[in-house]
């Protein structure tokens, strides 16, 4: 392993307000003015690079990983050294100066390949809860902290959340993380010269992942790759540095409990297609059972093993389940 | 009528459509930008959009929004925003969608450069 390099594993924060209808009706947070947006991701330590929105939602590429702003919702990834959870503070005051209440946080992150990297906050996960109980308002009183461990050293799940009462809710979050990329695969991820942002997109079969997604993709130089896929009501994102030594792949997509679970089997099928990773980890967030039992068999076929499976029970959030495969490759 | 240096904001039919006329009649690239007041990617593009305008007086840089123009917007399919539109003598030549500052600007380059050698 390289002694230091860019930290891949992203921190990622989902934030949900509550708000007077007519004020959400005129798009809620979506109201929030750019200047608001840029001095909240200076404090986080990033900044935008490309950005597209549709009738339901915004979404912003940045220079590390990713921003949609929904009318009652904000989910912030970030990468490498940025101080994610700085964001809290201004989005508490900007929020509350449009008339919204923050009513649940949630905060997950994988392991840092290079820990001694983080800056404070995120020096440790003690640190980040700490901070995290610092920062968040009080009526957020449901918290629960855990670290849901694998056999691997280098992949465990950090979750924290915070809410003011139970909500059902029929969306389910998928979030996974690759390291070891096949590395013919991770090659197609460093920039050739006059090389278009969309061409990577093709030719690295990201944009068959969802045939129906607009996507919205940036090419880093000189390697490196970002996008924001957006469907309908629905984002998936994935982020990646290829580099020998410390390569890692994120992707990201909500479904809802009511699609087709085909769905999600196939999208999950294509993107180990896409990375081939020596080892790879999937979270799922979800208040039923249907869509992490179906993960196992979406990449078994793919010659992933299953090596661990760990669940946990969040006030509001619902069930969290980790799960590690490895390619028999390995 | 738009002149080159600036965003001319389009808030009729009557207007777009003597815009479109006058686009084929100067023969000069006209570049639609299809925007919305809630969509944070449109505020994020404007200043670079109105810095390229001062810039490429050659150009006719056009501001319609969705929800004031909706049939106009319905007609050319705009569903993500910003959309950009490159539009040379009445037809759609190009299409940006997505707040995107280089391809934005290199796509601009490239539909002036087939201009000036034609």
């Amino acid at each position: 392993m390289a002694v230091s390099g860019f930290e891949g594993f992203e921190k990622r924060l989902e934030l949900h307000f509550s708000g007077d209808d007519p004020i959400i009706r005129m798009g809620g947070l979506r109201q929030l003015d750019f200047e608001s947006i840029e001095e909240i991701l200076n404090a986080v330590q990033c900044t935008v690079v490309s950005a597209v929105g549709n009738q339901y939602f915004d979404s912003y590429v940045l220079s590390e990983s990713s921003l949609f702003v929904y009318s009652t919702k904000i989910i912030i990834k970030t990468c490498g050294t940025t101080q994610l959870l700085k964001s809290i503070l201004p989005l508490i005051q900007f929020t509350s100066e449009l008339g919204f209440m923050m009513s649940e946080c949630r905060y997950t992150r994988g392991n840092f390949i290079f820990p001694k990297s983080q800056p404070y906050p995120h020096t440790n996960f003690n640190d980040e809860i700490f901070y995290l109980q610092q920062q968040l308002p009080i009526h957020l009183c449901y918290r629960k902290a855990s670290v849901m461990p694998s056999k691997f050293i280098s992949h465990s799940w950090h979750v924290f959340t915070a809410c003011n009462e139970e909500s059902n809710n029929d969306l389910f979050t998928v979030e996974v993380c690759m390291t070891e990329l096949d590395r013919v695969l991770a090659r197609k991820f460093f920039k050739h010269p006059n090389m278009a942002s969309n061409e990577m997109t093709e030719v690295t079969g990201i944009s068959d992942i969802n045939p129906n997604a607009l996507i919205c993709d940036f090419v880093f130089d000189p390697c490196g790759y970002s996008m924001n896929g957006i469907d309908g009501d629905r984002y998936s994102t994935i982020h990646v540095t290829p580099e020998d030594g410390f390569s890692y792949a994120s992707y990201e997509c909500v479904g809802s409990i009511y699609d087709d679970p085909n769905d999600i089997i196939n999208i999950l099928k294509k993107v180990v297609q896409v990375f081939r990773p020596g080892t790879m980890s999937i979270s799922t967030t979800s208040t039923t059972n249907e869509v992490w039992t179906r993960i196992a068999k979406a990449v078994e076929p793919l010659g992933m093993k299953c090596r661990s499976c760990t669940m946990d029970d969040f006030p509001s959030t619902g069930s969290v389940v980790f799960q590690t495969f490895t390619s028999c490759r390995k | 009528m738009a002149e080159g240096g600036q965003v001319f904001g389009v808030h009729t039919v009557d207007e777009w459509h003597q815009h479109l006329q006058k686009g084929i009649d100067n023969k000069k690239l006209l570049v639609v930008d299809f925007t919305a007041s809630w969509c944070g990617p449109c505020k994020f593009i404007a200043p670079f959009l109105a810095e390229l305008a001062k810039k490429i007086p050659t150009v006719t840089f056009l501001k319609v929004d969705v929800d004031e123009l909706k049939s106009v917007a319905t007609d050319w399919a705009v569903e993500a925003m910003p959309t950009f539109m490159f539009i040379k003598e009445g037809k759609i030549v190009d299409k940006v969608v997505g707040a995107k500052k280089d391809e934005l600007q290199q796509t601009i380059a490239k539909h002036i450069s087939s201009t000036s050698s034609a």
